[in-house]
């Protein structure tokens, strides 16, 4: 022990700035560095055990100690000791001591604190840990490529990617023969050369096969990883992106037939935002306006609709978002700026957000214009057949009475003959019976001048001069108008032409005319006015007189019937007003009638000038 | 022969007027037959009679077909007359049309006067055409 004060290392010893203690061969503590004592927290306290100054560490308890110096190889322990709830981390290496002869004669302990050590040791694994979860979670392996050795490593992510054992190592050949042939192939070549070339990275999508020889997406990325200007390594991601593309493929596909769908339905379609702006529409809706969908996004119907149209539009908006009911099929008429009006069967169905709040609507309509034309024309047609049915049952009810009538007679009289005994009343019989076959013959002809204007409905017509026409009646009449002192009040112009078959206007104007003297007043001088002007596409011709008239309330639906009388006339045959009516009619005309009882009564006969 | 006080004919057509009037003498010895023209003449000739408190008819045979006023119209006016009397009225007609009877219909369950219907042509009268038995009494 007296040798050691005089050795010269002693001082050396107390200097030295990393933290040394020397043990001899008996474990006595001998002496140590004054950062020993530092870094120990204790004091130069000569003869110390040397376990005392481990007290308190873990890892490093008397026994540990013990058998470490007992050893005379190189040791290395890690230990700990815990300071103000702090850990901290030690390294403590056992090194034999030998004299000048070799002679093991103790241990050399050196220890230093490696707490900063230890926690970058420990941040670096969970950065590894963390890499390693996210690669496994990403599906993002890596790659690299080491120039000098020509080395290519695969991660682990990468490699299951590849669909290949855990352990496969590939040669750059076979990495790169994984790649799709054709383009995904050539692609990768020519961007990992060209990386190798001048650091170009890349990054790719492509197609592989895996080992087992199925397609799959990956988006390969590379980078170059230069050492003092030099390209040493190429390092690398890898990534599966196959479900995302096939997703992104099916989507793509979806909404591209979803577009074609929406754009070739022969129906407008349209989305509106919550201001009724469109935000969508399809082919057939700028067919409709006639312009393109750039020029119809954002516009509101304001901007594309007759502005009464617009509002009825926009207030048809509000009510569907307001109620998020839709709106279904209703028929709607959509007039343009141009002034088109168009039929449409509309439909509004509201857009809810996310938070199921309404913000717009999807529309569609169809145009059924032609439809509706068509129902209207239906419906003219189902009108003029209705009219032309009742006229036919009626004539066939008026045809039955009529001729049963006189049937009945003829079988009556018959019967009565058949049974008289009597030979003056025989003969009188036999008068009955010719005066009903005078009768039935009458009748007939009255028919088949009914039946004469039904089926000649294709009559020619010509323009007529009315006033002439008036005129000739007027001659054919001047016996019968001269008896009755007749007085006319004519004001037609004189080239005033009417379209009609000749004959009927003879007919027309001699019923009109033989009428108003017919039923004259007795108290008054019969005045007949006659009138006429063209209005549109019909010439009005309008006959008053000043005759004892006819209740019209009473008698108003069946004047212009077949064998209807109203005055106790003896002429009257309850004929000429419906033949006139029914030849009026047949030219695509009209008559009606307007009466005071004892003032007189007006004609108004409406000649159809179309297609002249 | 059956005892029938007053009969009117309302027709236009004179030879079924003939008819009638011939058939009721095999049947009746009225001697009040009157025939009118037409509706307007009948109810006329019946307000008259109200007028000097001669008896209605007791029968009338009522053409439907008839102009200025026919057989409905004058049934209308008929009615409207509210004559207590029960008068037996046949609805004679050549028409085949369903509406007329229907019409017959809706004025026989309307009045309280008997009302038959009968198709031409006429060959005979039934005495149950003159007379009605009335039950109640």
């Amino acid at each position: 022990m007296n040798t050691t004060k005089t050795l010269p290392y002693q001082y050396i010893l107390k200097q030295l700035p990393r933290a040394t203690a020397l043990v001899d061969k008996n474990l006595i503590f001998l002496d140590a560095s004054d950062s020993w004592f530092t870094l120990f927290e204790s004091n130069r306290n000569q003869g110390a055990d040397i376990y005392d100054f481990y007290q308190g560490h873990q890892h490093a308890s008397k026994a540990t100690i013990k058998k470490i110096l007992a050893t005379d190889e190189l040791k290395v322990i890690r230990h700990k000791r815990t300071k103000n709830k702090e850990e901290q981390w030690f390294e403590s290496s056992f090194t034999p001591w030998f004299d000048e002869q070799e002679n093991l004669i103790g241990t050399i302990i050196q220890t230093m604190e490696i707490s900063n050590f230890m926690e970058q040791e420990l941040e670096l694994d969970r950065v590894n840990t963390l890499l390693k979860t996210q690669s496994e979670v990403a599906k993002v392996g890596s790659w690299e490529y080491n120039i000098a050795d020509e080395q290519l490593s695969w991660c682990k992510e990468t490699r299951k990617i590849h669909g290949v054992d855990p352990d496969y190592q590939p040669a750059l050949a076979e990495a790169i023969n994984f790649y799709k042939r054709g383009y995904s192939r050539n692609r990768i070549s020519m961007l990992f050369h060209k990386a190798l070339e001048d650091g170009t990275p890349f990054h790719d999508k492509l197609i592989i096969m895996t080992q087992s020889g199925e397609e799959r997406w990956v988006t390969a990325g590379g980078k170059a990883i230069k050492k003092g200007g030099k390209i040493i390594k190429l390092f690398g991601t890898f990534q599966d992106i196959n479900d995302q593309v096939l997703a992104e493929e099916k989507i793509k596909e979806s909404s591209q037939l979803l577009n074609t769908l929406i754009d070739n339905l022969p129906i407008n379609v349209f989305i509106k935002d919550k201001d009724s702006r469109k935000i969508l529409v399809n082919k057939a809706e700028c067919d409709y306006l006639g312009t393109t969908p750039e020029e119809l996004i954002g516009k509101t119907d304001f901007e594309l609709y007759d502005k009464d149209i617009a509002q009825i539009s926009r207030d048809e908006d509000l009510e569907v978002m307001r109620s998020q009911e839709p709106m279904l099929a209703r028929e709607t008429i959509s007039v343009r700026k141009d002034g088109k009006a168009t039929n449409f069967l509309t439909s509004k169905i509201p857009l809810l957000d996310i938070n199921g709040k309404p913000n717009g609507l999807i529309g569609m309509s169809m145009d059924i214009t032609n439809l509706k034309q068509k129902e209207d024309e239906l419906r003219n047609l189902i009108n003029v057949t209705a009219i032309q049915n009742k006229k036919l049952i009626n004539f066939a009810h008026i045809v039955s009475h009529n001729l049963r009538s006189h049937t009945a007679n003829f079988s009556m009289l018959l019967d009565f003959l058949v049974r008289e005994k009597e030979e003056l009343e025989k003969e009188r019989i036999l008068k009955m019976l010719s005066h009903a076959s005078d009768n039935l013959l009458d009748t007939l002809e009255n028919l088949n001048e009914v039946v004469d204007i039904s089926t000649n409905v294709n009559l020619e017509k010509k323009s007529l001069n009315l006033l002439e026409n008036i005129t000739k009646v007027q001659q054919n009449l001047s016996a019968f108008l001269e008896e009755n002192k007749v007085e006319f009040d004519i004001s037609i112009p004189k080239n005033l032409n009417v379209m009609s078959v000749p004959a009927y206007l003879e007919s027309i104007l001699l019923n009109v005319v033989t009428n108003a003297v017919k039923y004259r007043s007795p108290d008054r001088k019969p005045l007949v006015e006659l009138k006429a002007q063209r209005q549109d596409k019909q010439v009005v011709f309008s006959i008053s007189d000043n005759g004892m008239g006819i209740d019209l309330e009473r008698y108003g639906g069946k004047i212009f019937g077949m064998y209807k009388t109203f005055h106790t006339n003896k002429d009257a045959r309850g004929l000429g007003l419906y033949i006139i009516k029914n030849q009026i009619e047949a030219m695509g005309g009209n008559i009606t009638v307007n009466s005071e009882v004892n003032k007189g009564t007006t004609f108004n006969v409406y000649f159809n000038e179309e297609g002249q | 022969m059956k005892k029938v006080n007053s009969i009117f004919i309302i027709d236009d057509d004179p030879i079924t007027v003939f008819g009638i009037k011939k058939m009721l003498k095999t049947i009746t010895t009225c001697r009040d037959i009157t025939a009118f023209e037409n509706g307007k003449l009948a109810l006329e000739g019946i307000q008259n009679r109200l007028t000097e408190d001669v008896e209605v008819p007791e029968v009338i045979f009522l053409d439907i077909n008839m102009p200025i006023m026919d057989g409905w119209e004058f049934l209308e006016e008929l009615v409207s007359l509210n004559i207590k009397k029960r008068m037996i009225i046949n609805v004679i007609t050549s028409s085949i049309d369903p509406k007329d009877y229907r019409k017959w219909n809706e004025f026989r369950l309307r009045c309280i006067h008997y009302l038959n219907f009968k198709n031409k042509p006429l060959y005979k009268i039934e005495e149950t055409d003159l007379s009605r038995i009335n039950l109640a009494s």
